[in-house]
């Protein structure tokens, strides 16, 4: 192949890619539209809606900012972990233990202050890299593969969480202010909260920009650094990369616990950043975040610097939904409608990832 | 040899006739005009080493495979087998390697399989209990496949191969999982449906003492071509183990012409003045001074189930010496290659490299202490597809381009430029990833990065295995040059012709074993045939 012929390819496949995503996705509406208009719906309503709750009305894109952060920091996580070869696939366990972990920080010890925001999110990172490094031992150690130890170890963290959330020696707020049975934690006071800033009318909380950075930071050491190389080779060729100097149970260990960690900050900063559950504990508190961001990193196909925009796609389809429910299209349907929509969304990587493998195999290149 | 001359031709037209039948897979050319004929009371062995063809052309056989080209012939007419339903239909059946059997089934249940119409019990283990008593095959038709021992199992997949009363049977490996008491007794079976019922049987082997004792005739095949038929009478062993492993008179006289195009070209220069001593120097061993770069001390590893892959291993590797490690595949050359390419840790022994041992299957031990490895399969152990040219060049030593961990983008490139100018790496772009180059090119980014990486000894495992002939001559200077320059070279080859053409001393490797020593110059063909087809030395 001359070096002509890869740019042109690059070329057309750019285009190719955006015009995937909009043919999948306007498949999905028309399917949705007419869906909506059958049950009695008006479709124009539901999307006009959607587009009003996500981004048109005054404040959302705020919201869909808000949202957007933990969506993100979970999808570099499980990044870190994929480029390993690892499938992680417990960031909803992992998200929850880490803002149970920050809680029980933030409100069980007795101190308050900007400091103690940084002690909240630093338990909640230790809280998440432990419930995945509960996996990466049964990994390493007893050779349990990470995807159904990290998937069945979500039941778990959620059974655990809400243990402590029934006492009050661990997370249940005291009793005066609650009522009498409610399983609820303490309130974060005010000093312990992440502050948040208001652009053009928008208003989010500084822990964005941190997402943004973190996601950059990644993308930059798995390209730039030696620790980065080794891991993609790890992920690719795990004997080859014995061969060179990767001990696996090294490399994966720590690559498990780095993801484990992201989708634990993405917990502390659900608890401290507001968009969530008011500063407070509650059961179901990750409310599908952890699942989300898996889907993030997917779409993303694997890179740190596409899930920035994927996070924020999936977190205006999160808030233009709650909109829905104003237009009186029953709620089956609108959760079908977002269903499409998700799915549209999925659809062009997995159809890239096929192409590519036919082209590759076409190529002549001698892969096997 | 002529095949023609001392083929023995019985009477009547064979069973099957395969005629100039070829398949290629992309760059690899599985099976390569074969001709083959398979006679009624005759049993005909196909020997040939892993990857020589024999699977690809049994699967053409029973029509899971359809040729490229060529004819297939059953009792004089032809046909075409596009499935295994159509071989079937032309009474051609297969006792697989692995068992086709559902290990949760009983036994009749097993045999059903794959039957059409109404399922009648009654008939099933009748036909069961008919076919174990007439060929000896003792078996509880009730039991639980998965509850019997293996050499059971392979009767259940016998009877449910006879149940159909096929007329071309074809075994593939059948001994790989029995005992000897095991082979035995099916080697008894085997021949009484060849003689006393007039079938045609094919035995894929590549043990040469089981193709000896129970077949008529023989076809070796090498790189998916015939290279030798003959009587099964007419043969033995050291001469079969030859055939196996290569003559490739044409290969070579191929290479012998290449060179000589070199010489008259202006870039062959520089190599003629490296290569040509090499070739004529009659005492190599003598360049080999100074003290081993590579030891092996009773190296022994053994598998999940105790036994040894590689027993007591010794051998030294002296600098600016090439070790030759001769064999039939599958005799301990794989554990040895990834002993030192630190992918096995050892169950007895000691690695010591220049003198200083290194732990065994620590993860870059080896290559820290100075091993470098063309591995057998690159895609296996050698490099990382995907990733970039300039990438896969540094692997190994990532950290010389890297100070404080992060990775120079200019220094990699540069120096990856210079190797790939050096070693003559034909890609476009050293961003691209490694999987779009040819086989060849990858090989050469292997030995590039190897090389350059300034180890105290090469660790070479077949490396010229599916290059093409330039490719071969190329890798084949490389290791000779490296070793004139002083570098210790251990070659593990199967290729008799590569071997004898290169290295300054020769071992045989047997089951696991060191089972003979030879210095270059006092090596042939024929005593390295003898000592790998088992003879002690």
């Amino acid at each position: 192949m001359t070096a002509d012929g890869r740019s042109l390819d690059r070329l057309s496949g750019l285009g190719g890619i955006i015009g995937l995503y909009a043919g999948c996705v306007a498949i999905a509406l028309a399917i949705a539209g007419l869906l909506v208009e059958a049950t009695g719906g008006s479709a124009s309503e539901v999307f006009a809606a959607m587009i009003d709750g996500s981004i048109q009305g005054p404040g959302r894109i705020g919201a869909t900012v808000g949202v957007a952060t933990p969506l993100l920091l979970v999808a570099v996580g499980t990044i870190v972990s994929t480029r390993a070869g690892l499938v992680n696939l417990g960031q909803e366990g992992q998200l929850y233990l880490g803002a149970a972990f920050g809680a029980y920080a933030g409100t069980k010890l007795g101190i308050a202050g900007p400091m103690v925001l940084l002690l909240v999110l630093g338990c909640s990172v230790v809280g998440g890299a432990l419930w995945a490094g509960v996996a990466g031992l049964l990994r390493y150690r007893r050779n349990v593969p990470e995807v159904l130890t990290t998937l069945l170890l979500v039941t778990v963290a959620a059974q655990l969480v809400g243990y402590g959330l029934k006492n009050q020696w661990l997370l249940l707020a005291p009793s005066e202010g609650r009522a009498n049975r409610q399983q609820i934690s303490q309130q974060l006071d005010a000093a312990t909260r992440i502050p948040r800033i208001t652009w053009f009318g928008n208003e989010f909380p500084i822990s964005a920009f941190a997402a943004v950075f973190a996601a950059a930071s990644v993308a930059a050491i798995l390209a730039w650094t030696v620790w980065g190389l080794r891991l993609r080779m790890l992920g690719f060729n795990p004997r080859t990369a014995k061969r060179a100097g990767v001990s696996e149970e090294r490399y994966g260990g720590l690559a498990l616990l780095a993801s484990g960690g992201f989708a634990g900050l993405a917990g502390g900063v659900m608890l401290a950043g507001g968009d969530f559950g008011n500063y407070t504990l509650v059961p179901g508190f990750p409310v599908m975040i952890g699942w989300t961001g898996l889907l993030v990193a997917l779409v993303a196909r694997q890179r740190a610097s596409a899930a920035v925009i994927t996070a924020i796609v999936f977190a205006g389809l999160r808030t233009g939904s709650g909109f829905l429910a104003a237009t009186g299209v029953e709620r089956r349907i609108t959760n079908v409608v977002q269903g499409l929509l998700v799915l549209a969304l999925l659809l062009p990587p997995a159809l890239l990832v096929l192409q590519q493998r036919r082209r590759a195999m076409q190529a002549g290149g001698d892969r096997r | 040899m002529g095949a023609e001359g001392t083929s023995p031709t019985p009477s009547g037209p064979p069973a099957v006739r395969l005629i100039g039948v070829s398949k290629r897979y992309g760059e690899v050319q599985a099976c390569a005009s074969v001709d083959l004929d398979l006679h009624r009371g005759r049993v005909h062995g196909i020997l040939g080493e892993n990857g020589a063809g024999k699977s690809t052309l049994m699967k053409i056989l029973i029509g899971l495979v359809l040729p490229d080209a060529g004819t297939i012939e059953i009792d004089g007419a032809p046909v075409r087998l596009a499935s295994p339903q159509d071989a079937a239909g032309h009474g051609i059946a297969m006792v697989h390697q692995h068992f086709s059997l559902v290990d949760q089934l009983r036994v009749w249940e097993n045999v059903a399989l794959g039957e059409a119409g109404a399922l009648r019990q009654g008939d099933i283990r009748a036909r069961v209990g008919e076919l174990s008593e007439r060929y000896g095959l003792q078996v509880d038709p009730d039991a639980t496949v998965g509850s019997l021992p293996v050499g059971i199992q392979q009767r259940v997949e016998i009877i449910k191969c006879l149940r159909r009363d096929p007329s071309i049977l074809i075994f593939d490996e059948p001994t790989s999982v029995l005992t000897p008491a095991e082979s035995a007794q099916l080697f008894d079976t085997l021949r009484q449906v060849v003689v006393a019922e007039d079938r045609a049987v094919a035995l894929v082997s590549h043990r040469l003492d089981e193709i000896l004792r129970v077949t008529d005739e023989v076809t070796v095949m090498r790189r998916g071509r015939v290279v030798d038929h003959t009587g099964t009478g007419s043969t033995d062993a050291a001469s079969l183990a030859t055939a196996m492993v290569g003559r490739g008179v044409s290969l070579r006289s191929e290479r012998v012409a290449r060179s000589a195009a070199d010489r008259g070209a202006d870039r062959g220069g520089d190599r003629v003045a490296g290569v040509g001593p090499a070739a004529d120097d009659p005492e190599p061993a003598a360049r080999a001074a100074g003290p081993d770069v590579l030891h092996l001390d009773r190296v022994t590893v053994r598998d999940a189930t105790g036994l040894p892959v590689l027993d007591r291993i010794d051998l030294r590797v002296r600098p600016g010496e090439i070790v030759g490690v001769a064999g039939v595949e599958g005799n301990g050359q794989r554990p040895l290659a990834d002993v030192l390419s630190s992918l096995l840790g050892t169950d007895d022994g000691e690695v010591r490299v220049a003198g200083v041992p290194v732990t065994t299957g620590s993860a870059g031990a080896m290559a820290a202490a100075g091993v470098a490895v063309v591995p057998e399969d690159r895609h296996d152990s050698g490099i990382v597809a995907e990733l970039s040219v300039a990438e896969n060049l540094w692997l190994v030593d990532i950290e010389r381009v890297a100070p404080a961990g992060i990775v120079d983008r200019r220094a990699m490139r540069q120096r990856a430029a210079e190797l790939v100018a050096e070693f003559e790496i034909d890609c476009p772009d050293l961003d691209v990833p490694l999987f779009s180059l040819s086989g060849g090119n990858q090989q050469r980014v292997v030995l590039a990065r190897e090389l350059s990486s300034n180890p105290a000894v090469l660790v070479a495992a077949q490396p010229t295995r599916g290059l093409d002939v330039g490719a071969i001559e190329y890798v084949t200077d490389r290791i000779r040059q490296a070793a004139e320059a002083g570098l210790g070279v251990l070659l593990i080859s199967s290729e008799i012709d590569e071997i004898l053409d290169l290295a300054s001393r020769i071992v045989v490797i047997s089951d696991g074993r060191i089972v003979g020593e030879l210095a270059g110059h006092e090596a042939d063909r024929a005593r390295i045939g003898r000592l790998m087809a088992g003879e002690r030395a």
